[in-house]
């Protein structure tokens, strides 16, 4: 039947990514696993119906209130303030030059970012710890804009704040980690 | 040459893009690397949500070649149901008839039983009996 396999080619395509975002916000395999597959059950039952174009950012909607609704239950408060915390500066250095490192970062070629000091798989190792270290909200922003290629609309709809903030949370994000990969030598 | 302010933030926004973008293709390459056991779990749960999505309501068409026959739904639904109709109403009279032919038959039974019972002769002095003798006579 055409109506299921399109949601199927819908869910196989979103639900490795959707596993990774929950293990980033959860970290725990198991939740996160948990989590996937309510966010999907959800928009099965609920949006099936839907036009398919309309699936990526109720989906993300969904597994974002999915994993709130998992800290919920582990009424884990300081998790919960520590994963979604908004109050963190941008920058508490003062020598750090955020133009700098983002071009030094941005530039580099694939060929240069075969570090000999680290494998593929240790800096994308560092690279997914970077990400997890991101206070909840800016790192859903980074998430949903690069790499689920939600558009800024799209991403504020799934999030459910302004166009404006996922501007700044994703500027955020993208600063922190370019800090961050740098403090530790990473080019990505 | 020296950049505005807006050309600076510009500048910013495509690094910030950039580097963005760059770090999610090194995600991708980790999420196609999940190990058997995780992506086994995540074909199950896709299984499940699958399982519960309300179909879409089905429609069986049949067409015909040529000249427009079809089977899809037009003439025949209403056809369909009037023949569903006809063959309760049917089915009802049906029980109905041989309900009260049981029940016929079941007095007709004991009225039998009764008249060819010996007669007490204290059922003389039963006021209704006389008068199902009466009213039989007539």
């Amino acid at each position: 039947m055409a109506f299921e396999k399109e949601l199927s080619d819908f869910l196989r395509s979103v639900e490795k990514r959707a596993f990774k975002r929950a293990v980033y916000s959860v970290r725990d395999e198991d939740a996160a696993l948990d989590i996937v597959q309510d966010a999907m059950i959800k928009l099965a039952e609920n949006y099936a119906d839907r036009p398919s174009a309309e699936w990526p950012p109720l989906f993300q909607r969904i597994l974002a209130n999915a994993t709130m609704d998992w800290f919920r239950r582990q009424k884990v408060r300081g998790s919960l303030f520590k994963n979604f915390s908004d109050f963190e500066s941008a920058s508490d250095d003062a020598d750090y030059d955020f133009l700098e490192t983002l071009e030094a970062l941005a530039g580099n070629t694939a060929t240069e970012s075969a570090s000999d000091a680290h494998s593929r798989e240790q800096v994308l190792s560092m690279i997914e710890a970077a990400i997890g270290e991101l206070p909840g909200r800016q790192r859903e922003a980074f998430l949903l804009r690069y790499w689920e290629e939600l558009d800024v609309a799209e991403t504020a709809a799934a999030m459910g704040c302004s166009e404006g903030s996922v501007k700044t949370h994703c500027s955020r994000a993208v600063h922190a980690l370019a800090k961050a990969l740098k403090a530790k030598g990473i080019v990505p | 040459m020296t950049e505005n302010p807006s050309q600076r933030l510009a500048r910013i926004a495509a690094l910030e893009s950039r580097l963005g973008l760059r770090l999610a293709d090194r995600l991708s390459e980790g999420a196609e690397k999940l190990p058997h056991d995780v992506t086994e779990r995540l074909r199950f749960a896709r299984g499940v949500a699958l399982s519960r999505a309300p179909r879409p309501a089905t429609q069986v068409e049949v067409y015909g070649s040529g000249k427009g026959l079809a089977l899809g739904g037009s003439w025949w639904r209403p056809v369909a149901s009037v023949l569903q109709v006809l063959a309760l109403a049917a089915g009802f009279f049906l029980i109905g008839h041989l309900h009260s032919q049981a029940q016929i038959s079941a007095a007709a039974e004991i009225d039998a039983a009764l008249l060819s019972d010996d007669l007490p002769p204290e059922a003389y002095n039963d006021p209704g009996f006389v008068e199902f003798l009466k009213t039989s006579a007539d």
